[in-house]
Formats: C-alpha cells, structure tokens, sequence
C-alpha cells in the first residue's frame, strides 16, 4: 500500500515536473509522422472561409485585381495553401492579377506561385502582360501605398524584371478605383497602409492572415473594410477542400490537428499533475502535523 | 538662408501645410489640390526610398565602429556587412537567377522558415505549462481555450459541429471587442500625437532638442 501511494505520488509529480524536451518530441514526432505518412480526415469549412470563397467565386473575367504578398518567407510558409489555393482560382475565373510585393523577402514568393500554377496557367492561356504581371517590391513603406492609390503610373513604371509597364493590361489602372479586388497575404507589414489608402476609400479587400493576426483582423472584418478574412493555413487547406485542389493545407492539417489534440491533452495532464501534487503534499503536511 | 530654414516656426509651417495638402482631399474633392497632393506623396515615396541609403549608410559607421573595438559581437556585425556587400554584388548578375536567387532560395528561406516554426515548440511546451485551473479565472479561461482550440483543429468540426457557433461566439464578441478597443486607443493615440506635433508640442520629430524648441 505504502509502495502504492510512492508509485502514484511520483507519477504527480512527473506530470508537473516532466522535461520539456518531452513535449517538443511529442509535437516533432506529431508533425513529422503525418507528413511522412498522409492520412485523410474529415475536415468542416468554417463560415469565413466560406465567405473568402464567395467573393473570390464572384470575380468575372478580365476584372483586375491586385495581389499583395505582405509577408516574410516565413509567414509564406504558414499562408501558403491560402495564396496558392486563391490565386488559382482567380486564374481559373481569368481575372487579369498584378502582384506587388511589401517585403524583401517576399520577392522570390511570386515566381514560386507561377511555378506551380503553371498548369493552370497554361491551360487559361495567361500571357505575361496581358492577364498577369509581377511588380515586385514596389510597397516598401506607407508613402508608396498612398503614392499607388492616387497615381499609379507616378511611382510604378516598371515591373519586376526591369521592363516597362506600358502596354499591358495596367495601362487602364490608374487609381484605387481601378482594382475589382485587393487581395492581401499577410503578416502585417503595410497591411494597415493598404487599410489606410485603399480600403477606407472603397476598394473590396479580402485578407489572408496569419494565425497570431486573426483577432487583431477581425475589426476590418466587423466593419466591412474586408470582404471576407481567410485565417492561417487551417482556412488555406479549407479553400483548397473547396476547390477540390488539394495542397499543402490539407496534407498539413492531419498534424495540424494531431498537435491541437496533443497540446489539450498535455494541459489537461498538466492540470491533473498539479492538483494530485497539491493534495498530495497538504495530505503530507497533516500527516506531519 | 540657412537659418530661415532652421528655424522652428518655418518648419512647422512646412509640415502643416504638407499635412493640409494631403488630408484635405480625402473629403472635399478638389481636382488642383488632389494633384498637388499626389505630387506630394510621390515626393515622399522617393525620398523615403532614399532613406534606405542612409540606413546602409549607418550600420555600415556603426558596424565598422564595432569591429574597430572589438566590441562584444563584432563578428556578427562584419557577417552582417560582408552579407550586405555580397548581396549587392550577386543582385547585379539578376535576381531571378544566378548567385542571388541561390542565396535567397537555399539560405534565407529555409532560415526563416526554421526560425518560425520553432516557436511551436516554445508554445507548446509554454502553454502546456502554464495554463493551470488555480482558481475560478484560471478556469474560465481554461475552458474558453479548449473550445478554441478543439474548434481550431478541423477535425472536431467535422465530428462534433456544435462547437463551431460556440467558439465563434467567443471570437466574435470577447476576442473581438478586446482587439476593437486595442485599435480604437491606437487610433486616438496616433491623433492625439499628431495633434500634438502639428501644435509643436513634439518639436523632437522636426530635430530640436526640447530646450532648442522652448
């Protein structure tokens, strides 16, 4: 008996004093096994995912939208699904996308995304210039934002590859009038400038953000400054679900969800550690007494 | 000359005329003004595109100062120069190609990626270990995280799809009303200091020190 209560007081304790290279094991493992070894689960589109599907199905031919990697490398790693999944299917409704870039390192991202929509291109017969350009890293800072939303061509002659913009389809794009949609992948670089210049004056905006931006996003959503709001890589991997296009959002989420579930269950073991430990040792300190 | 430039008053004058030119517009709509106004923001995309010389400009004074002393963390500072100095060089070969592509695709992606994603660990481990129910608060809270979470991880909605309006209620009135009052006192705050610098009131934004400002 007296071994017994040793045994299930260790065992408390172990749960409140484990080492944490445990957990980061758990969560390595979680993350690593689904992507090795893809699984399908069910998963269920969220109302505001649904919502960014709605305006994005809404898009006509030849209208022009703007397409604004505002995020490092690393927050593209997050949003990717979303940035594929969306721009695919603004090619496939062959809606004329100019991007423009608001960090350095985002200006690799746009050649990444013709890569791998290069199917899709081909197949909707987009030509450089006429249905698609890349502008690269033209909003540096909020003056240039404003610079695009009242002149265009003032501030923006060339595209990213150092040739003229003339001639192409951005020659009927002049002010923040102009766009049919602004759509924004960000980590909350010139987000705000964006709000600012384009969104309180009218132009529609839909936003894809990163998981730590969704609170902070929600007010332009409520207000009406964006359309619609796709959140982090779990709204990405729904869109791809609803466009029957699957990438690295649905082959993400199987650890996704495995390292929510994993998370739940070590606070709830947490918690049970803590408590069995407190009992424990006011038992003791009667005991003593 | 100069010192009519200098001078505290012209200065500001400058600026709130600067700041007339470019706020008016956006609510009466006057086709000279919103020209000048363009212009104006146009001049200040350019100038401020030249700031960025002036950035290398001072972590290069202030790198070569560092290596100089051999001050704690000189290296990082000349890695940093030599960095700067070969990125520059490799963009003249393209940037779509060649040296600048490698290092952009094969060195600063994959770092920034990894330095990312690592925090899931810290989170994890961090939130498994202070989110303890030590009284009522705490678990509220607990509780309010788990529905959070469990709504996050698609699958739960797939299952149990009653959790969906319940953790929507939560992100679209308390989460949502917190974030509201966090922009609104950023807004006012960003007003209120605009007021104060178009009163003078912040001279140290023109460069005057509070004593060459009084």
């Amino acid at each position: 008996m007296t071994e017994q209560k040793t045994e299930k007081r260790s065992i408390y304790r172990m749960l409140v004093e484990y080492d944490r290279r445990i957990i980061y094991l758990f969560i390595f493992v979680l993350i690593l096994a689904p992507l090795m070894q893809p699984f399908s689960l069910p998963i269920q589109v969220s109302p505001g995912t649904m919502t960014y599907y709605n305006v994005l199905n809404g898009l006509k031919k030849d209208d022009v939208v703007l397409v604004v990697f505002d995020t490092e490398f690393s927050g593209y790693m997050e949003i990717q699904s979303g940035i594929l999944a969306s721009i695919k299917m603004m090619f496939e409704h062959e809606v004329k996308v100019a991007i423009a870039v608001a960090h350095p390192e985002a200006t690799g991202i746009p050649q990444l995304v013709f890569d791998q929509l290069k199917g899709v291109m081909d197949q909707h017969h987009y030509i450089y210039g006429q249905n698609y350009i890349n502008l690269g890293y033209i909003f540096p800072n909020s003056a240039s934002v404003a610079s695009t939303a009242q002149d265009f061509h003032s501030i923006v002659r060339q595209d990213a590859y150092g040739r003229s913009i003339e001639g192409t389809f951005l020659d009927n794009v002049n002010t923040w009038k102009d766009w049919t949609l602004i759509s924004v992948y960000t980590t909350g670089i010139q987000s705000g400038s964006i709000i600012n210049h384009y969104g309180l004056r009218g132009t529609p905006i839909i936003v894809n953000c990163i998981g730590v931006m969704i609170s902070t996003q929600q007010p332009y959503l409520s207000s009406g400054i964006y359309k619609a709001l796709l959140e982090s890589m779990r709204g990405g991997a729904e869109l791809e679900y609803l466009t029957s296009s699957p990438g690295p959002g649905l082959t993400a989420m199987n650890s996704f969800t495995l390292g929510h579930y994993m998370l739940i269950i070590a606070i709830i073991l947490g918690n049970i550690g803590y408590f069995g430990y407190r009992s424990e040792m006011s038992r003791k300190a009667k005991e003593e007494r | 000359m100069s010192s009519f430039f200098k001078s505290k008053t012209v200065q500001l004058t400058i600026m709130i005329l600067s700041f007339l030119a470019v706020f008016v517009p956006y609510f009466i709509d006057v086709p000279a003004m919103t020209t000048f106004s363009t212009e104006l923001i146009t001049i200040a995309a350019i100038v401020s595109a030249f700031t960025l010389l002036l950035a290398l400009y001072s972590q290069f004074r202030r790198g070569y100062t560092f290596i100089q002393k051999r001050k704690r963390g000189w290296m990082f500072k000349a890695y940093m120069m030599i960095s700067i100095v070969l990125m520059l060089v490799f963009a003249l070969f393209g940037q779509e190609t060649g040296p600048y592509n490698w290092v952009m695709y094969a060195i600063i992606t994959p770092l920034s990626s990894v330095n990312y994603s690592i925090l899931v660990f810290y989170m994890a481990s961090t939130g498994a270990r202070a989110f303890r129910a030590r009284n009522t608060r705490a678990l509220l809270l607990l509780i309010t995280g788990f529905i959070v979470l469990f709504y996050q991880a698609p699958l739960t909605g797939a299952f149990f799809p009653q959790i969906t309006p319940v953790a929507l209620y939560f992100t679209g009135t308390f989460v949502a009303a917190v974030a509201k009052m966090f922009l609104i006192s950023v807004t006012v705050g960003a007003i209120v200091f605009g007021m104060r610098v178009l009163m003078g009131k912040e001279p140290t934004i023109l460069g005057f020190t509070k004593e060459e400002a009084s």
